[in-house]
């Protein structure tokens, strides 16, 4: 039998909660702690308060979504009360969550903290990252101070704020960071309860200093997907360099929404075909094609069924939910690029993403248009000249 | 301060046949630790054992084959329990289980439609209780403990369930349980420890030194936001209650109406295209009507009456209500892209 010796300092574990702030207060009373720590959140809010703003909207309807069973009613009711948003510009740029204009509203008012009423004009709208940019005209504006991206940490205080209910102050939530980097690197993750109370409002810190947007944002579909798990102790904030990203374009008006290929995947599985593939020394790992959809930048671009995509700008891809969670924050417009092996040649296809819209509607390029696929590799293969002699604009059926 | 820990390893046989030798030889080799606990200060605890022996299950009467659980909080030495108005707390009596594990029937002393809350009574003698502190001290952040028997997990004499939060905010909560509105109108205290589960109304809300500050209501839905909110009622009502002060919805209405109130006439009558939320648009101003003075048009959409936000063709109803003949209304409205305010004199209606 093995015989473990554990030793360990808990000494310096047990005097870590008492953090500078408290310094007052002695550390061994739990409730002078507990005070303290309720002083250092009302402070963290009060500092943050000014940034925020109740947006309200008018008119408009449920929003319907279309899915295999038809058209219905989403499973999440919006509401039509005050929502949230969060002063990014001195001169009336304010950021908040576009679940709040799922609806579709006629107006749009702005209440700063100070009681100042605007109407205000929805100018763009991300809905991979669920965040919309509102303008209202006024001027000297507080500002929000954001936390360095890189200074946010798990485990440390993270306060929710919103004016959903329309109470004197705004709600808070106190929570923990629970994850950073989440969602392809778009979200903090936090237990401090999210839901439409606080949806574009802001997650701030112990020293009131906005960390990032509070978004519904779990799985997809809909406008309004993720608001089911509200208050679930699984919220999402959004980062101020995924805003700044994007800043230009939704200060534009643009609707930025997420990009559409145009194909079914499925996990390649080995078949007697790749018997002798499997001989050499290193398989490469890949998704298959399952099916392709006309008039989409997949069918455009040549890609047929059957085609196994071996890596996405360059980047292997292991199985079929890491391609889709990769997928899933580019935005239409965007350009993508697939390495595909098709029998014994590999190619590299870059393609545009479409807009849901657009699906079904793209044309294949003209054939003169279209560069031949490369050789990549070296495998002698005997049908690589009538490959190469056939338009990559062929229909995927073969 | 070092502290050493010496484990034994032991290897765990548990269901492991002799098919498996390997596993027990891993199971061996993980370090196992019976970790050091963090002695961090606990108010929670403290809070927990100063209220637990004061909170009491309740079962009984249920919608259909389900049976219906709850939870109440002892709030005097002679046995009387405050929870929520439920089927639990019919005159059939509800079966009361304390947390030293005795089973009692409780009996209905007293029930307030109004703030949905209703007094059962035990026959007991000194029983541990939980003491009714004013809420009003509570500061936005500090913490609060809400207790309670959620989904009824806690069986026996097991102790029910607690869970940390902060408070929020006092407000009056515009609210819907299913599709009634919700009949209370005073001030709830919100916070963000969950408590929107089945079984847990009727549980109390606990300060930081295991003060009852209010009592945790009934699953609601907050208009303003669709979702279902965390909330208690504050304990100054429930000692109210308690003291025998009931409030119903129909005495405070009655006292209304019987006011002799002139009736009010603003000549604006609201587009009813559709039967849900109904945005409030013009459809139609009466000629010669206090709103046709003031210069308001057909498709007008209302946005405000008196600094009361208008959302829906009910809220211009209530808001209208309130006026009274003679009043200075200021309605703002939005026409086209353009928002402008009017004030419109109000007339009685003939």
């Amino acid at each position: 039998m093995t015989r473990l010796v554990v030793t360990a300092f808990w000494f310096s574990v047990v005097s870590m909660p008492c953090i500078g702030a408290m310094a007052d207060d002695d550390a061994s009373d739990p409730y002078a702690l507990e005070a303290a720590k309720a002083r250092v959140i009302r402070a963290a809010v009060a500092r943050a308060q000014k940034s925020i703003v109740t947006v309200e909207t008018i008119g408009g309807a449920q929003p319907i979504a279309t899915g295999p069973q038809g058209v219905r009613e989403e499973a999440f009711r919006l509401s039509d009360g005050p929502t949230t948003g969060v002063v990014v510009s001195a001169d009336g740029l304010i950021l908040t969550s576009s679940i709040n204009f799922a609806r579709n509203p006629t107006v749009i008012t702005v209440t700063l903290e100070d009681g100042r009423q605007f109407v205000a004009e929805l100018l763009g709208r991300d809905e991979i990252r669920r965040l919309a940019l509102v303008r209202i005209v006024a001027s000297d504006l507080f500002v929000a101070e954001w936390a360095p991206s890189e200074e946010i940490l798990v485990g440390q205080y993270a306060i929710a704020c919103g004016r959903g209910l329309s109470g004197d102050a705004p709600f808070a939530s106190l929570g923990i960071v629970s994850a950073v980097g989440r969602r392809n690197g778009n979200a903090i993750q936090t237990d401090a309860k999210i839901s439409p109370i606080n949806y574009g409002g802001p997650l701030i810190d112990i020293d009131g200093r906005v960390m990032g947007i509070c978004v519904p944002m779990a799985g997809s579909g809909g406008a309004l997907a993720g608001a089911e798990w509200y208050d679930s102790g699984i919220g999402f904030a959004i980062y101020k360099e995924k805003f700044d990203l994007v800043a230009e374009r939704l200060a534009s008006g643009e609707v930025i929404e997420q990009g559409k290929i145009g194909i079914f995947l499925e996990e390649d599985e080995s078949v007697i075909r790749d018997f002798f593939e499997k001989l050499l020394p290193t398989k490469e790992q890949a998704v298959r094609i399952r099916d392709v959809v006309p008039g989409t930048p997949a069918s455009a671009s040549g890609l047929r069924k059957g085609d196994r995509i071996l890596a996405l700008d360059g980047q292997p891809v292991g199985d079929v939910p890491e391609m889709q969670r990769r997928l899933s924050d580019r935005a239409a417009g965007e350009e993508i690029t697939l390495t595909i092996k098709r029998r014994w040649r590999k190619f590299d296809v870059t393609l545009t993403l479409a807009r849901s819209e657009e699906m079904g509607k793209i044309r294949p390029k003209k054939y003169t248009d279209v560069e031949l696929p490369k050789e990549v590799d070296d495998v002698d293969d005997p049908d690589a000249e009538t490959e190469h002699a056939e338009p990559t604009t062929q229909p995927a059926d073969e | 301060m070092r502290l050493g820990y010496h484990v034994h390893g032991i290897a765990i046989v548990l269901g492991v046949t002799a098919a498996a030798p390997c596993a027990i030889a891993v199971a061996e080799n993980i370090p196992v630790r019976s970790g050091p606990r963090i002695v961090a200060p606990n108010t929670v605890e403290r809070a927990f054992d100063r209220a637990a022996p004061a909170i009491v299950k309740l079962y009984g009467r249920g919608i259909g084959r389900e049976h219906g659980y709850g939870t109440g909080t002892l709030i005097s030495a002679d046995g009387q329990i405050v929870t929520v108005l439920t089927l639990l707390s019919s005159r059939n009596g509800a079966r009361v289980v304390l947390a030293d594990g005795r089973t009692m029937t409780a009996k209905l002393v007293r029930k307030d439609e109004y703030r949905q809350l209703a007094l059962l009574k035990i026959e007991v003698e000194n029983a541990p209780f939980v003491e009714l502190v004013d809420s009003e001290g509570l500061a936005m952040a500090d913490p609060v403990f809400a207790m309670g028997n959620w989904f009824k997990v806690a069986e026996g004499r097991e102790p029910v369930s607690v869970n940390r939060g902060i408070f929020s905010m006092r407000m009056a909560l515009n609210a819907r349980r299913l599709a009634q509105d919700f009949s209370y109108g005073g001030d709830v205290l919100l916070f963000d420890a969950m408590t929107s589960n089945p079984g847990a109304p009727g549980g109390p809300l606990l300060d930081i030194n295991g003060n009852c500050v209010g009592i945790v209501g009934r699953i609601v839905e907050a208009s303003e936001t669709n979702t279902r909110i965390n909330y208690a009622l504050p304990s100054e009502e429930i000692r109210a209650f308690a003291g025998g002060d009931v409030a119903t919805r129909t005495t405070s209405q009655s006292a209304d109406e019987n006011v002799e109130k002139k009736k009010p006439f603003v000549g604006i009558r609201i587009s009813r295209l559709g039967f849900r939320h109904v945005s409030p648009y013009v459809e139609r101003v009466r000629p010669g009507s206090p709103a046709d003075k003031a210069g308001v048009q057909a498709d007008d959409l209302v946005l405000a009456v008196n600094d009361d936000r208008i959302r829906s063709a009910k809220d211009y109803r209530d808001a209208i209500g309130r006026l009274a003949p003679g009043d200075k209304a200021r309605f703002i409205l939005k026409r086209g892209q353009r928002v402008l305010t009017v004030t419109i004199e109000i007339e009685e209606k003939q």
